[in-house]
């Protein structure tokens, strides 16, 4: 579904990305770990277009995606929950989330009120994600891990084929982060997750395969009990985190 | 309320008949027939600066290419067709819009303020220099009155029948793409771009799709500016109407329906008619009036009354 070719990425003389090849399988649910500084985030903006690499491909199902811009990935299917969540802030919740549902029909229709159908729409992706009572609300108002299951909602509403989840349980509370993770888990299975996390926890309740990056170069890449095997792995990154 | 807003509007359209017996009525028309030309403005600023949040000080150019269009083309082709004119002020606004519109929308924020003014500034420079066309300084006088439907807009009365119906047609339509998914998605824009382009927006031809209909809007408000005083002048694209419009906008309230309306009112009832109650000084009134409400009333005079409503039903 997604692979990526010798990604590069330079900021200035500092190596983000030093050479990143993926292949990452339809309907697959992968976690992309790795130390502060690894990269992760910007291989998300690579994926979604908002970065472009300094060399390297991206593919998606079999398309060179490369220069793509964000709206043009989006259509095409990928969708993000972002680590600082991206919300329209003075809007209800379920406003948020309808200008996501309207995205696939385009704004292009100045003299006639959106169709309850999305609305409708909406108001069943709030309830899937546990915000069926606060759809009202606005986005400001509401607690941060409600946002962040609004931000969840928001990217779900794309009806993505790619849904890239950067940090989904940052900042939340053990019952926050237990709820989301089961909910991400429920996701319908032809739905490609790519997923950036701490809370190892999470990685190994959602991950069937897992990425481990380290100065923008992918050091490691297997199952999740392989990856725990893994010495190099241990040593600049899980042993701080796990011991 | 639909009773209450048609029985406004007859009342509006018949101001000139209802008013007639008082002394002031002529005198009162006039000044009402150029406060909704200045909503109109108005109206169509505030989908660029309060719905899409993109704030532009350079929209009378897009007014003044209308009233000159207008104006030029009853001129050139012999017709005092209303079609006609209104069409080659919308044409004409629309497409100096999408030219400018094209490099302007790239920039946010203060930038793309700082380019919208610029290249009215620019337009403005085009009609002072091209005198044979647009009469330069002197101006473009003998402005025809239009005709439409065998109906005849010539007296000031007909005219002003004529403004507050196009007003109301406005008013109407901006009404409908404030609610409309267009609408919405204008709002996205101005509150999170980033998503908006995650999500699939081009925000790029959304910005300027705004631009284009906001510069058509002005245009049409610019071509009843011309057959109300039959008359256009450099003014018309000049920097102090853009800040007329922009001030309206603020002072009645941004991104409401009915802020740009009431700020144009208030605007020039304390420009033109302060000054006939021998009130100096009207222009610093005006500036005062404008620094309290960026003060202490961002949300204008519309969005204050909102407010206050909610507050009073608890």
């Amino acid at each position: 579904m997604i692979e990526t070719r010798e990604l590069r990425r330079e900021f200035g003389g500092i190596r983000a990305l030093a050479g990143v090849t993926l292949t990452i399988a339809q309907g697959e649910r992968r976690a992309i770990i790795g130390p502060n500084g690894a990269g992760k985030t910007t291989l998300f903006n690579v994926l979604t277009g908002e970065l472009a690499p300094t060399s390297g491909e991206v593919r998606l199902a079999g398309e060179d995606v490369t220069r793509l811009r964000p709206h043009e990935l989006a259509r095409r299917g990928v969708a993000r929950m972002y680590q600082r969540n991206e919300l329209f802030d003075p809007l209800p919740a379920r406003d948020n989330v309808a200008i996501a549902v309207a995205a696939a029909a385009g704004p292009y229709r100045p003299f006639r009120a959106p169709p309850a159908t999305e609305l409708l729409m909406a108001d069943e992706l709030l309830e899937r994600v546990g915000l069926g009572a606060q759809r009202a609300i606005p986005a400001r108002a509401l607690s941060h891990g409600e946002r962040r299951q609004l931000e969840l909602a928001v990217a779900l509403a794309q009806r993505p084929r790619v849904l890239l989840l950067d940090e989904p349980t940052a900042g939340m509370s053990p019952t926050e982060t237990g709820r989301i993770t089961e909910l991400i888990a429920s996701l319908d299975r032809s739905l490609t997750l790519v997923i950036v996390e701490h809370d190892m926890d999470v990685v190994f309740r959602l991950a069937e395969r897992i990425t481990v990056l380290h100065e923008g170069r992918v050091i490691a890449e297997g199952t999740p009990a392989q990856v725990r095997g893994d010495t190099l792995v241990n040593e600049v990154y899980l042993g701080k985190v796990v011991a | 309320m639909p009773v209450a807003a048609v029985v406004a509007a007859g009342l509006l359209v018949a101001f000139p008949i209802w008013s007639a017996p008082w002394e002031s009525s002529r005198y009162a028309t006039g000044i009402l027939r150029d406060m909704l030309v200045l909503a109109i403005l108005a109206l169509s600023l505030d989908l660029l600066v309060g719905s899409a949040g993109m704030p532009s000080l350079g929209h009378a150019a897009y007014f003044g290419a209308g009233a000159y269009a207008a104006a030029i083309a009853g001129q050139r082709l012999g017709s005092d067709d209303l079609l006609l004119g209104l069409g080659a002020a919308i044409l004409v606004s629309a497409l100096l819009a999408f030219v400018i519109g094209a490099v302007a929308v790239r920039a946010a924020g203060i930038f793309f303020l700082m380019l919208t003014l610029a290249f009215a500034q620019m337009v403005f420079a085009v009609a002072f220099q091209a005198a044979d066309i647009t009469g330069g300084s002197n101006g473009f006088s003998g402005v025809r009155r239009p005709m439409f439907l065998g109906l005849d807009f010539n007296g000031p009365d007909a005219l002003f029948h004529l403004v507050a119906v196009v007003f109301l047609i406005v008013l109407l339509l901006v009404w409908r793409i404030r609610s409309s998914a267009y609408g919405r998605a204008l709002i996205g824009l101005r509150e999170n771009e980033r998503r908006m382009r995650a999500l699939g927006y081009d925000t790029t031809r959304l910005r300027l799709s705004a631009f284009v209909l906001a510069g058509a809007i002005a245009g049409v408000g610019g071509a009843l500016q011309a057959y109300s005083i039959r008359f256009v002048s450099t003014n018309d694209v000049g920097v102090a109407r853009s800040v007329e419009a922009f001030v309206s906008v603020l002072i009645g309230g941004a991104s409401t329906l009915l802020g740009p309306v009431v700020g144009s009112v208030v605007v020039l009832f304390i420009e033109r008619v302060l000054p006939s109650f021998n009130v100096a000084f009207a222009e610093t009134v005006l500036g005062l009036v404008f620094i309290i409400f960026v003060l202490a009333g961002r949300q204008g005079i519309v969005g204050l009354a909102r407010v206050a409503y909610a507050r009073a039903r608890g």
